[in-house]
């Protein structure tokens, strides 16, 4: 089972007691029946006193039991699932982390002023929103998914390393992706979201930007680009020197197409209006929670009924 | 303060009380208790009916014969009737010989069927109802030990009719009532083809001879909840047919608690024979006033039923004297006897 799991599941061996105990009730019914008076004239008898009925008899003992069995539950402390209300608009940082990165025209390095960037928006991320990081390399990844912890945001940004090549296409399709795990709406509409893409463009693998572009309008995505370098920025690669000018054009060419902004690393101030632009909207997500005092409440429900059905045999009322 | 009563316990011995629990396992009441046979010596039991036999006995008899009570005269046929027979009176006035004769007198028969079906296996004082069946038939044997008279007995199981061939005399009749007491108890919910009316018609046919017949039964049939007197019970034809040659004594067999339904508060019946099993509650005094309206109105209809069926009725109650009670009716029953028993037209007394 899925939805409830037990967090002393040891403790449900108590459930044994009750077939132990129907089955007693069964048995004293049965010999209750071999043990009632004797009597002849049971043909008038039957015709002139009426028929007490003994559905109660049976549902004080039901109800009894059902209420041992909820509190048994309660007792092994079972685990629900619970809904609860989450934001569900999401921003998703895509910081490239290829070798071009390591270029110094911006210092102190492009891929530390990108995280100083990252983190410098983190910072004035709303903290209703939920942020995702995905790292752009040849392989893009979800370091993060969508989530409203911005201590482990800034950890998954801190952690990212340098790696082969650049796949910008990719990685937005990564990105989009990473929208889906944002917490489920009521329906199955996308969750409302952008992307920040933090790259010195250079597509250099995987399926082309201008497509992912086209993904992302059509899922009514804003990609806002900021690119990073000088057009003399280079990176020496096994010796060699090679340069490495930003693609400004490709950038611009995706945040135009799917409704974006394109800054650079000087207006980065303008970048709330990433998440001025987002509407907000509450979607729900399932939590474990222990649900003890709700196993709890049925077992007094159940207990109470019978208690008054008991009641109700034993006491003559006025 | 008055002081508190000391606790009793209840007796050792709580005779057929046990019987509301569970079937008893043996008869409730000794052989030697079941009737005083001295005191009976002096009673006599009526019977009104001619009887058919091959003995010499107290009774008159149906066919003509060597006995005391004077029939019809007819001519004196010589070499063939004995000329000491000669009524004289009768010869003078015709001038006819004429010879009376005379009615034999022969032995009285009696057949007993008992009802042991598990209603019967039940008592609230005493004796059982049927232990109490079985001391109406001691005292009914002691009251018809005239010479020669025979007594039998017919035990009705709901499975099978165990039959006691008639024999006569005060030996033969405790051998009777000894196997009838230690005739095994039935146990409940036993089925079987036997009712009352079937048991009846069964005596009816095995037992050709004229004489009389005892039925001792509680006439309670299982799941008949009538009470209307002008409807016939289903044992009411099978006794009128016997009575059509018998003389018919039913013995009605009652518990005290029968006819006045006990307040012990709610407890759960169940029925000896039916599969009746139900709570209830008998504190409620209304309900107790109807149930004991309703049984009053089943025996006024058991009664009605015995006296139109032609049968003389003795009520017996186990919480009362059953010899007090049958002595009281036979000597009533000396005055109501010919009147009760008449047979239907066109058969001979």
């Amino acid at each position: 089972m899925d939805w409830l799991t037990f967090l002393n599941p040891e403790r449900l061996w108590v459930l044994l007691i009750v077939p132990l105990l129907i089955a007693g009730y069964i048995f004293l019914v049965l010999m209750k029946k071999k043990t009632g008076m004797r009597f002849t004239n049971t043909a008038i008898l039957g015709q002139v006193v009426p028929k007490q009925s003994q559905w109660r008899r049976h549902l004080a003992v039901a109800l009894s039991i059902a209420a041992l069995v909820a509190l048994s539950l309660a007792w092994a402390r079972p685990n629900g699932i619970e809904m609860q209300p989450r934001e569900r608009a999401t921003v998703v940082l895509v910081l490239d982390t290829s070798l071009s990165m390591q270029a110094t025209d911006v210092k102190p390095t492009r891929l530390d002023a990108a995280k100083d960037a990252a983190l410098t928006f983190i910072k004035a991320l709303p903290a209703q929103y939920n942020l995702s990081v995905v790292s752009l390399s040849g392989n893009p990844s979800v370091r993060l998914p969508p989530s409203t912890d911005r201590v482990q945001a800034q950890q998954a940004i801190r952690s990212l390393k340098l790696q082969e090549s650049t796949a910008v296409g990719e990685s937005l399709y990564t990105a989009l992706s990473a929208l889906q795990m944002a917490p489920k709406g009521t329906d199955s509409s996308p969750a409302p979201g952008a992307i920040v893409l933090l790259s010195d463009g250079q597509n250099t693998a995987g399926r082309s930007p201008a497509q992912a572009a086209n993904e992302a309008r059509k899922q009514s995505v804003p990609v806002y680009t900021i690119a990073y370098g000088t057009e003399n920025g280079h990176v020496d690669l096994d010796g060699k020197r090679e340069r490495v000018p930003p693609d400004k054009a490709l950038l611009a060419g995706i945040s135009s197409a799917t409704g974006g902004q394109t800054y650079t690393a000087e207006n980065l101030d303008q970048l709330d209006r990433v998440y001025n632009n987002i509407r907000s909207e509450v979607g729900q997500t399932p939590v474990k929670k222990e649900t003890t005092a709700l196993w709890a409440g049925y077992g007094l429900a159940f207990a109470v009924v019978a208690a008054l059905a008991a009641v109700s045999l034993g006491a003559r009322w006025p | 303060m008055a002081p508190q009563p000391a606790f009793t316990p209840p007796p050792e011995n709580l005779g057929a009380v046990a019987s509301v629990l569970a079937e008893p396992k043996t008869a409730t009441i000794p052989l030697h208790q079941l009737a005083p046979e001295a005191a009976l010596r002096r009673l006599e039991l009526t019977v009104v009916r001619r009887l058919e036999g091959f003995l010499h006995g107290d009774h008159q008899g149906l066919l003509p014969g060597p006995g005391s009570e004077a029939n019809d005269a007819r001519a004196y046929v010589p070499g063939q009737d004995d000329v000491r027979k000669i009524d004289w009176a009768v010869t003078a006035r015709t001038t006819i010989p004429y010879v009376r004769d005379t009615i034999a007198d022969r032995e009285l028969e009696i057949w007993a069927l008992l009802d042991v079906t598990p209603s019967m296996n039940w008592g609230t004082e005493g004796v059982t109802k049927r232990d109490l069946g079985i001391a109406a038939i001691a005292t009914i044997g002691f009251l018809s030990q005239k010479m020669g008279d025979r007594f039998g007995g017919l035990v009705m199981r709901p499975d099978q009719i165990k039959r006691f061939p008639a024999m006569s005399g005060r030996t033969a009749l405790y051998g009777l009532l000894r196997r009838l007491l230690t005739e095994p108890i039935v146990s409940d919910h036993t089925t079987g083809p036997f009712s009352l009316a079937a048991g009846i018609q069964r005596m009816a046919r095995t037992e050709r001879r004229r004489g009389m017949r005892m039925i001792v039964s509680d006439f309670l049939t299982p799941g008949d909840f009538e009470l209307d007197p002008n409807v016939e019970p289903e044992w009411e034809r099978p006794i009128r047919q016997l009575a059509v040659r018998n003389q018919v004594l039913a013995v009605e067999v009652v518990d005290r608690h029968e006819v006045e339904f006990a307040d012990v508060g709610e407890l759960l019946i169940r029925d000896p024979e039916t599969d009746f099993l139900r709570y209830v509650n008998t504190s409620d005094d209304a309900a107790r006033e109807r149930m004991d309206a309703a049984t009053a109105a089943q025996r006024e209809r058991i009664r009605i039923a015995l006296r139109r069926a032609g049968a003389a009725h003795i009520q017996l109650r186990t919480d009362r004297d059953w010899v007090h009670d049958i002595a009281r009716f036979v000597l009533a029953y000396r005055r109501t006897a010919s009147m009760l028993h008449q047979p239907p037209a066109g058969v001979a007394r």
